[in-house]
């Protein structure tokens, strides 16, 4: 009897095995790695087409993390501070208190215009100086703190201007200066411009920023890379009060550039009497204030300047006095005790408590803090897809950063504009984020996966993996995640190697190095995956989407990719407007494409 | 004593000869240049190196470097004040004299803290104040200096608001206190128990039994026989208590937001500000040589069986 039941009890067992194995061959070609979202969606006698990508080319030289904000907290009772999203805080116009002190970084490297390349510096300078457009309030409130406002590009000494479009293509802006004078007396004329412009592009001089008017104005390219004069880039003094710039081609950001820190009118008599000429015993400048006060490491206090032209309409506070300091303990401590009215810089940990104290704001900045995926070191395309599709950034700026940082859907920093005045990364990723539309459209359709849902992403990166595996990558390889020392890049790599190991199941290791180590490496592209964080200099995608052209110097991973190039180099000649837009509205998804067999 | 010390300023010159050689040739052996920034390209940073001798041999750069000191020419900085003369930054800003300023109260502060706790550790040995100071220097002893120096800072700070949290430059007295103190606590405690465990060593000495027998006071017999004995150790320890006074500068005056030369001593290696790495390295070394130098002249005073000259014992 037994017997007979373990029989049949057999026989049992194995008519539903085979009866299982029937229903699976029903779908015929489904493939067992599908995705299981796919297999479930499917209809039951749809035949489910599998994609199959290919390793070769692709795009995903970077993947975008968030976009910067910039943090600050203000006490009560000083209004009508002035904000770019740039990070200049003007104290130009506020109110309220007649000596405002502030910390915005340490001790600056220089304030001298055509050698600074922080935003602390700049600040200082663009109080000091007046450039041929300036930075004034709209009068409207920026963003959620009622005591600061939004600017606009206006006038500054040149009290107007015109631009002619010549028979070769190049374009003529000629500035009328307005009757200004310096700090000591002097009037300024065109040939402070022409100094200050001529000394920025000039290779001796060595400014970071030697290279903003490359590609824009008329030889600066050439001067700048050592192959023409100084005195040969496209800018003339008419006359002492007509300053003229020849242009390349138009320029739609070239009123930005005229407002630009770096390209301020300069005194030649003074900057080369003195390499230290920007002491304050020495230095001459033609803005609304001026420094009275800079002793090193601790404080630099800017005084009014009754020279300046406008004097009387300044309405901001008599002093303002800018603290030196690299601590954040130390600078938030200061600013407890009443000691500071405005901070920018504060220990992480302490972001939660000062935000519902109600004294610490968030407001754009545009930055888009991004890691590069060396297509050397990591050749397919699909593995860099895969690391991309998994980063969950939601968790990376909600637990580890902490900051008010926004999700990056694009290479493209939020607050970036078009020529029409959109936001270029909410126009490109109104639907879904630029960083996933190829992926959907190609391989997410076809697999019945949304990648607005991390989980779907998750499953498509998987399968991506797969794919590579399949096609003979060594998915056990090593990648090397380079980082510089700071402890919140620190914490971002981790939480980036938590989710590709834990999904892809990739081995990712972290090398935590010193700057310049680390920049070492970056140009010797050793790296899989490295950060940066680049914040634009003036409002245009371009800034950000040239550095993946072919053989540029920031291209660390060395993409590679002849439509992409083509697309910005030819933007890069257009003027402002909607063809130009096209252009860059068409290349940026390239940068997040894939291709398939 | 005279040609003692006239050997001991020359071996000094050679020795600070050696500091600057071994200092130039290893920060260049480290990667990197004062111009690397996100934005940088190569050939913008061999533009600025070009613009400062950074592209000449290294031999070239080492020898113009000394022939500057010799000359007073300590050169400029490449990033930190960029074009400013280092010199000017270490000895005219008022860094050095600020940052002498501050190690050496906190010097003081912590021979007079430490010596007198020390003794009345070891004199009261056992007993519970012997046990609270120990407990207390042990503590000290084991915490950081940046802790110490900004629990200091928040409490007497931004709680109490009884003294300033941003010294600045250090135009008032009160200024001083959280810093000195927060740079002094660690020495103070160290010394503590340096000079318990060298009194109740020295306690025990049969000089130590005579005296009292002879029927001297404890006091006189323990601030006056057994201290200048076990002083000895104390001494000892001012040469290395000046380089922990000159690096835990750095972290003090970070915190407190001094423009001292601390800063300088360890942001120049992060920035790669070689001239100011070179010019911090030399004057601080300096500083450490004259210090050992006094405390070898110091030992003879205190003892007068130690011989400074050589063989002479």
């Amino acid at each position: 009897m037994k017997k007979t039941i373990a029989i049949l009890l057999s026989l049992l067992m194995v008519l539903s095995v085979l009866s299982a194995c029937a229903k699976t061959e029903a779908p015929a070609a489904e493939a067992t790695e599908a995705p299981a979202a796919a297999t479930a969606t499917a209809a039951p006698t749809e035949e489910v087409v599998e994609p199959m990508t290919s390793g070769e080319g692709g795009g995903f030289p970077v993947t975008p993390i968030y976009f910067y904000t910039n943090m600050y907290c203000l006490h009560d009772g000083v209004e009508n501070v002035w904000y770019t999203p740039f990070g200049y805080y003007f104290f130009t116009g506020a109110t309220g208190k007649a000596d405002i002190t502030a910390c915005i970084a340490s001790e600056p490297e220089t304030i001298d215009p055509g050698l600074i390349s922080s935003v602390d510096g700049s600040t200082y300078t663009q109080h000091q100086f007046e450039n041929l457009m300036k930075y004034a309030t709209t009068g409207a409130q920026y963003q959620d703190d009622p005591s600061v406002l939004n600017t606009e590009i206006v006038n500054g000494m040149a009290e107007s201007y015109t631009s002619t479009t010549n028979a070769d293509g190049t374009v003529t802006y000629t500035f009328t200066l307005r009757d200004a004078n310096w700090s000591d007396g002097q009037p300024v004329t065109a040939n402070d411009f022409v100094y200050s412009w001529r000394r920025l592009v000039d290779p001796a001089t060595a400014s970071d920023y030697g290279y903003i008017l490359d590609g824009i104005v008329v030889n600066a390219t050439e001067v700048n890379g050592g192959e023409m004069t100084p005195d040969q880039l496209g800018v003339v003094a008419v006359d002492d009060k007509t300053f003229q710039v020849n242009l390349v081609a138009e320029c739609p950001y070239f009123l930005e550039l005229c407002a630009f820190a770096s390209l301020m009118p300069l005194r030649e008599d003074v900057v080369s009497a003195s390499a230290t000429w920007t002491d304050p015993s020495t230095i001459v400048v033609n803005g609304p204030y001026k420094i009275s006060e800079w002793v090193h490491d601790s404080y630099i206090k800017l005084v009014k300047n009754p020279a300046y032209y406008d004097a009387a309409n300044v309405t901001g506070p008599e002093t303002i006095t800018y603290y030196l300091s690299d601590s954040e303990t130390a600078i938030l401590s200061a600013y407890q005790a009443g000691e500071y009215d405005f901070i920018e810089n504060f220990p992480a940990d302490m972001i939660e408590s000062l935000k519902a104290s109600g004294d610490c704001y968030i407001n754009d900045y545009v930055g888009t803090y991004f890691l590069y995926l060396s297509t050397k070191n990591i050749p397919d395309w699909r593995i860099r897809a895969a690391i991309t599709l998994v980063i969950d950034r939601e968790n990376i700026v909600t637990n580890v950063t902490q900051g008010g940082q926004v999700p990056a859907t694009n290479l493209v920093a939020a607050g970036i504009k078009d020529s029409e005045g959109n936001n270029f990364a909410a126009k490109s990723s109104e639907t879904l984020p630029v960083m996933w539309q190829w992926l959907q459209a190609n391989l997410g359709d076809a697999l019945g996966l949304d990648l607005n849902s991390y989980d779907d992403r998750c499953e498509l990166a998987e399968y991506l993996v797969q794919q590579a595996a399949d096609d003979g990558y060594d998915i056990a390889a090593t990648i090397y995640y380079y980082f510089n020392t700071s402890a919140t890049h620190q914490a971002i790599a981790e939480a980036v190697q938590s989710d590709v190991e834990s999904v892809l199941g990739l081995k990712l290791e972290l090398s935590n190095q010193d700057w310049n180590v680390y920049t070492s490496g970056l140009a010797e592209d050793t790296f899989g995956l490295a950060r940066l964080g680049w914040i634009a200099d003036y409002n245009d995608a371009v800034t950000y989407l040239e550095m993946f052209v072919n053989g540029n110097p920031y291209n660390y991973g060395e993409w590679v990719n002849d439509e992409y190039t083509a697309l910005i180099e030819q933007a890069k000649t257009l003027p402002g407007g909607m063809d130009r837009d096209a252009l860059l509205y068409e290349a940026e998804p390239i940068l997040f494409a894939g291709t398939m067999k | 004593m005279t040609s003692y010390i006239l050997k001991r300023i020359g071996s000094a010159l050679i020795t600070l000869l050696i500091v600057a050689a071994t200092t130039f040739f290893l920060m260049n052996a480290v990667p990197g240049s004062p111009f690397i920034t996100e934005k940088s390209t190569p050939e913008m940073i061999a533009r600025a190196e070009a613009k400062y001798g950074l592209d000449k041999p290294l031999v070239v750069q080492f020898v113009n470097y000394i022939k500057g000191y010799f000359v007073g020419d300590m050169g400029v900085s490449l990033k930190m004040q960029q074009d400013t003369s280092v010199a000017e930054i270490i000895f005219n800003q008022n860094k050095l004299a600020l940052s002498s300023r501050i190690g050496a109260y906190a010097l003081l502060l912590a021979v007079v803290l430490g010596i007198p706790f020390g003794c009345i550790a070891a004199y009261n040995r056992g007993n519970w104040i012997d046990g609270l100071l120990r407990v207390v220097t042990t503590i000290g002893v084991a915490i950081p200096g940046f802790v110490v120096a900004t629990t200091l800072l928040v409490l007497f700070g931004v709680q109490l608001q009884w003294l300033p949290v941003r010294s600045g430059s250090m135009e008032t007295a009160s200024a001083f206190i959280l810093p000195v103190f927060a740079l002094s606590f660690y020495p103070s405690c160290y010394i503590a128990k340096l000079t318990r465990a060298s009194m109740l060593d020295a306690i025990n000495q049969d000089y130590i039994r005579t005296a009292r027998a002879k029927g001297l006071k404890t006091g006189k017999v323990i601030f006056k026989h057994a201290l200048r004995n076990s002083l000895i150790p104390v001494i000892t320890y001012l040469g290395p208590l000046t380089a922990y006074i000159i690096t835990g500068g750095f972290v003090v005056e970070t915190t407190f937001s001094i423009p001292g030369l601390g800063k300088y001593f360890i942001s120049s290696i992060l920035n790669r500000d070689y001239p100011i790495i070179m010019g911090t390295t030399v004057v601080l070394a300096a500083l450490i040589i004259i210090m050992n130098l006094l405390v070898d002249i110091a030992y003879k005073l205190v003892d007068p069986r130690i011989s400074l000259s050589k063989g002479d014992v």
